[in-house]
């Protein structure tokens, strides 16, 4: 009992992850919270929806979602990032509410407020490990959210162009001035958080079978809680964070009750940012 | 008036009120993501101390608001450490606890919502925006609104000159949350039902929207851009389907063309002097 229910917090966990990362990466370059990237996971979601819809087989849907969720996050960037670079950080915030209030919007209008069902395209089978029972789904979603981390995460540490995103996130004007192309280095940050947002909107969505234009709300504060107590701008830190989370989340509804949910989980939040806000893994500064 | 614009003319007073609200705390250069919380504690107690214990109105909404100020101080403690970005998320927080405390909270119909406040009136709310409106307009006039003045534009140097930058933190954090409070007093007294789902963060990031984008440097932006942005949706009307589309759409387009608000501190300098001079061409 205990296993299976770890083994299915580690599948949501591992969605949560993904949404962490996107969220981090664009706070930790530019220090501004975007609140859309919450919708950009539901749009991939509805995205995945429609081309499966059309009969493409999955992996490619996977791909095109995550194609343009990445560059619906270029234009959040363009629009609600790009002209308020130098404002008050308030205002991407407040913009990106807006952006999102839009999306969400659009999204009803496009896939109506009813939730939309996903086919079932792929063929799902059980793997009975020991007592744990494992879904081919469950294997896809984990094997997929581990290879993209481990893929972000050595592509930051180990290419040229990585190291200047951490340059940038250290000081963007000095990274500037030793000839790094600030503009190239936020957005590709951007599109690589909008698609990690976009496949966690399709996985997730594979799990539920179910989606509706408002779901990205509570993922999107979700991966903000995983981000912030996996310390922020650490993105191991936050795929801890977004693992953890997961994991509590399945547990309590497994041992207590599933309504107490949300308050433990941001009552977790709080407790973090009040006495530790530089979250488990973050540089201790604020 | 018809019961329809009845119902928008009675939200928009609720909404002046959640923006001068956040409008409070934005004083002291905090931003608080978290005021529907407070509207919560407020709305959820009042409605309770109505229905549950035959209390009126207006003592019900006082000791509504004093309970959702009260926890105000207490979470502004420890939160108040926090600065910019981490006191956004920390209040953030906040609100979410309390929205999904009131969604299980039995007492108060937990998930079903609480049925049952009446009596708040079109005038009763008016009364308490102009109350609040004399009341912010009093302070931006008095020795106590300078020091704010100085706080919000540098703290340290507010320090060096020997304000104490910690109190009136606090202070306008129990302010804010007190106004929020009777916002949702009267909300809840205006809708007869509520429920939590009323007191979504949503609630919270467009009170901050009124305020920035009506002009964050006074408070009549928090009140101009209330009635602006309370007005909007409805103007929209003949969009049909896409009205809520086009509002977000504005939104965003206000946020980068005017991202300062649409008063600023010397317009409102500008009308006060042009209103004081026909007063003593009056009297001369």
């Amino acid at each position: 009992m205990f296993l299976q229910q770890l083994v299915n917090g580690v599948t949501l966990g591992s969605t949560y992850s993904l949404i962490a990362i996107g969220f981090t990466l664009v706070l930790g370059l530019l220090n501004m919270l975007n609140i859309a990237h919450g919708d950009i996971f539901m749009f991939g979601a509805f995205l995945g929806l429609s081309l499966a819809m059309l009969g493409i087989p999955l992996y490619l849907a996977l791909i095109l979602a995550m194609l343009g969720a990445g560059i619906l996050a270029i234009i959040i960037e363009r629009l609600c990032f790009r002209p308020l670079r130098k404002a008050h950080f308030l205002m991407p915030l407040l913009s990106t509410i807006a952006f999102g209030i839009l999306l969400q919007n659009v999204a009803t209008q496009i896939w109506g407020s009813e939730p939309s069902r996903y086919p079932q395209t792929t063929e799902v089978t059980q793997f009975q490990l020991g007592p744990v029972l494992v879904s081919s789904i469950d294997i896809l979603i984990v094997a997929i959210s581990i290879f993209l981390m481990l893929g972000i995460d050595q592509f930051v540490r180990r290419t040229r162009f990585g190291r200047a995103m951490r340059a940038t996130s250290e000081k963007a004007q000095t990274a500037s001035l030793l000839g790094v192309d600030i503009n190239r280095v936020i957005i590709f940050t951007f599109f690589t958080s909008g698609a990690m947002a976009g496949v966690a909107g399709v996985l997730t969505a594979l799990v539920y079978l179910q989606i509706t234009p408002f779901i990205g709300i509570r993922q999107g504060l979700i991966g903000m809680v995983a981000m912030v107590i996996g310390g922020v701008g650490n993105l191991r830190g936050a795929m801890i964070g977004g693992l953890m989370i997961g994991i509590i989340e399945v547990m309590n509804d497994a041992y207590f009750t599933a309504s107490y949910r949300d308050i433990i989980l941001f009552g977790l939040f709080l407790i973090f940012i009040v006495f530790k806000p530089e979250g488990l893994f973050g540089k201790k500064e604020r | 008036m018809s019961v329809y614009t009845q119902g928008v003319v009675a939200l928009m007073g609720i909404n002046i009120l959640m923006a001068l609200s956040v409008y409070a705390i934005i004083m002291t250069d905090q931003v608080s993501l978290g005021n529907a919380g407070f509207m919560a504690i407020g709305a959820y107690t009042s409605a309770y101390l109505t229905v549950k214990m035959g209390m009126p109105i207006f003592p019900a909404l006082i000791i509504g608001a004093l309970t959702s100020s009260f926890i105000g101080f207490l979470i502004g403690i420890p939160l108040l450490r926090l600065e910019g970005l981490y006191f956004v998320m920390g209040t953030f927080g906040f609100g979410e606890v309390a929205r999904t405390f009131f969604m299980n909270f039995e007492p108060t119909g937990g998930a079903y919502g609480f049925r049952g406040p009446v009596g708040a009136t079109l005038p009763m709310i008016y009364g308490w925006v102009l109350a609040l409106i004399l009341f912010f307009w009093l302070l931006s006039h008095s020795r106590l609104g300078r020091s704010l003045d100085a706080l919000r534009d540098d703290h340290e140097v507010a320090r060096t000159i020997g304000l104490n930058v910690t109190v009136l933190k606090l202070g306008l954090f129990w302010l804010g949350s007190f106004v929020a409070g009777i916002a949702g007093g009267l909300y809840a007294h205006y809708m007869f039902y509520i429920e939590s789902g009323n007191f979504h963060i949503l609630v919270s990031a467009m009170a901050i929207l009124y305020v920035i984008l009506g002009g964050m440097y006074t408070f009549w932006g928090s009140v101009l851009g209330a009635v602006i942005f309370s007005i909007l949706p409805e103007a929209l009307r003949f969009m049909e389907d896409w009205r809520l589309s086009l509002y977000g759409a504005v939104l965003v387009l206000m946020m980068i063309f005017r991202p300062s608000g649409i008063i600023s501190r010397q317009i409102v300098r500008n009308i006060e002097d042009w209103i004081g001079g026909i007063f003593r061409k009056a009297s001369v």
